[in-house]
């Protein structure tokens, strides 16, 4: 894939909107409308490092996490989020499903905050098991990876 | 302009994607920045320079670099250095931009200390940030970029943060305090002094529980103290009209007390953006001259809507209308000004992008004298046109 490239399952959700307007990929709708809902989706899967007690959270938990509007777990540790590249597919899926934005729309959230001094964005990373490393070193810290991902010295942290 | 150009090419090509390296344990500093080179032509009137001319104007560049370090869990650090050069103002005079020391109490309290932008309207803290919108001006009614050094940044304290209101959804808000720092260098040699003496405010941005919808309000306070030597001409115009004190020393003083609020709304869905904003600005001019106090109301409201058709191409639209004092009646052109811009956003790559645009512009109260041979403003052209090209290179 190109980078910046939309990936191609993503390109069909597009799809979905024409589709509404009776233009084509009408079958898009039942594809996409069960991934609606961050909790039931399996296309990703999100982690957090063993040592936190929590297995589960709402969306608009994780999605203020990520955007650095919440900086602490409800047990008071520090959150540390990490990002894929901007031209993952995965982040793609959970940039539309838990932040609610495109990626480019995080961007430029990200560029507003960066040039006016109100924050940083998360780290990035190449690969599921860039994720999975930083994940399991930094206590407080959560990620996202492919769902086909082997995960190891991580927690699995569903959305409620 | 083409060391710029040259920079600009650097950042987009050179550098590539930015990509944060997952952190190790300890303080680590984040470096990023931008650089712009933009092109103005305008038809009939200048604007924000000589762009009246056949060949425009360049004269409307940015460069900028941050540092922001996480020194502890709660403890952050930055500062961002900036130049620029818009028509006769900046000239590229480096300056810092912000610094600030930023310790996050909790989630709902964090106070930040230096010199920081000032939160009101929905994007005033990104008049600068190219790659943060899709408009190349933001609507001028509100976001005027000729007054960037009294609107953009106060030194002081700010109070911060974000607010869980349960089935409410949620509050974000800021409350600032302090002093603005005006570099009168681009100002006239007749200005002999010039200070704010404070300058206060907050912002109260409120997410209820409809998925991407944020409504805010803004109310800002300032002074500014000015004092200036009137021309030879300007001196015996005033004596002539019976304006000048008993004690008059050659100097002119202004007290201008100005309030400000903004009403604000956004709506996000994926890649749609909607917003409007309505703004009022009372400023209460009074001196020393035997003149009586002026008042003036400026009015501003915008429309405006982008949506990303695809992740390299961002069309947007608005329409946006400046009202200088809706004291007086709205009859010159010199009292309204109509804009209806068109915008086409291309990110060439992650850290490039080039943008398209163009105004239809009925009205001449966004416009000034000086950039139009000293003609009146009621003399300009009422219907003229502005077409902008701008790139910017960020990482």
């Amino acid at each position: 894939m190109r980078a910046f490239d939309v990936p191609v399952h993503l390109r069909c959700s597009r799809r979905a909107g024409l589709a509404l307007l009776g233009l084509g990929c009408g079958s898009v709708l039942t594809a996409i409308a069960p991934a609606a809902s961050a909790g039931e989706t399996r296309d990703f899967l999100l982690i957090v490092n063993p040592a936190s007690s929590l297995r589960g959270a709402p969306r608009e938990l994780v999605a203020d996490a990520f955007l650095k509007k919440r900086t602490r777990w409800p047990d008071g540790e520090a959150i540390r989020p990490v990002d894929l590249r901007s031209d993952n597919g995965v982040r793609w899926r959970f940039s539309e499903l838990v932040l609610k934005r495109s990626v480019g729309a995080v961007r430029s959230y990200w560029q507003q905050r960066i040039f006016s001094g109100r924050d940083v964005p998360p780290p990035e990373v190449d690969s599921d098991a860039g994720v999975i490393a930083f994940v399991a070193k930094f206590p407080g810290a959560v990620g996202y990876v492919s769902a086909s991902a082997k995960l190891a010295g991580v927690a699995e942290l569903a959305i409620r | 302009m083409h060391r710029v150009i040259a920079i600009c090419a650097g950042v987009a090509l050179g550098l590539g994607p930015q990509r944060a390296v997952a952190q190790e344990s300890g303080p680590s500093v984040q470096i990023h920045g931008f650089v712009s080179q933009g092109y103005v032509k305008t038809t009939k009137n200048n604007y924000l320079g000589p762009s009246a001319r056949r060949q425009g104007n360049f004269e409307l560049s940015e460069v900028g670099i941050n540092f922001t370090t996480q020194l502890t869990d709660r403890l952050r650090a930055g500062v961002q250095l900036f130049a620029h050069d818009l028509g006769p103002l900046g000239n590229y005079a480096p300056q810092v931009d912000w610094y600030y020391l930023d310790y996050r109490f909790f989630d709902w309290l964090g106070l930040r200390v230096g010199r920081t932008k000032l939160p009101w309207g929905l994007y005033n803290e990104a008049n600068d940030v190219d790659a943060g919108r899709v408009p190349i001006l933001l609507p001028q009614s509100i976001y005027p970029v000729t007054s960037r050094e009294i609107l953009f940044a106060q030194t002081g304290a700010e109070l911060y943060g974000d607010v869980r209101i349960g089935a409410a959804g949620s509050l974000e808000y800021r409350a600032y305090g302090g002093t603005i720092y005006v570099n009168t260098a681009d100002a006239s040699p007749q200005l002999r002094g010039f200070e704010v003496p404070y300058d206060f405010g907050g912002r109260l941005m409120w997410s209820p529980p409809v998925q991407g919808l944020r409504l805010g309000a803004s109310l800002q306070a300032a002074r500014f103290d000015l004092d200036y030597e009137p021309t030879a001409d300007e001196a015996a115009a005033y004596q002539a009209a019976g304006l000048l004190p008993a004690g008059y020393a050659g100097n002119v003083s202004i007290a201008l007390p100005v309030q400000l609020w903004v009403a604000s709304v956004e709506y996000q869905a994926q890649d749609l953006l909607l917003a409007a904003e309505l703004a009022r600005e009372y400023a209460n001019y009074k001196t020393t001259l035997l003149a009586p106090e002026v008042r003036t109301t400026i009015e501003g409201f915008y429309v405006m809507g982008s949506y990303q058709v695809r992740p390299w191409f961002t069309p947007g639209l608005y329409y946006s209308v400046l009202l200088p004092n809706i004291e007086q009646p709205i009859r010159k052109r010199s009292t309204y000004q109509h804009d209806v811009a068109m915008t086409l956003r291309y990110d060439l790559t992650p850290n490039w992008l080039v943008k398209l645009e163009g105004h239809y512009m009925h009205g001449t109260a966004a416009l000034t004298s000086a950039l139009n041979g000293n003609q009146p403003l009621d003399d300009l052209s009422k219907n003229w046109g502005v077409f902008l090209l701008k790139t910017t290179g960020y990482f």
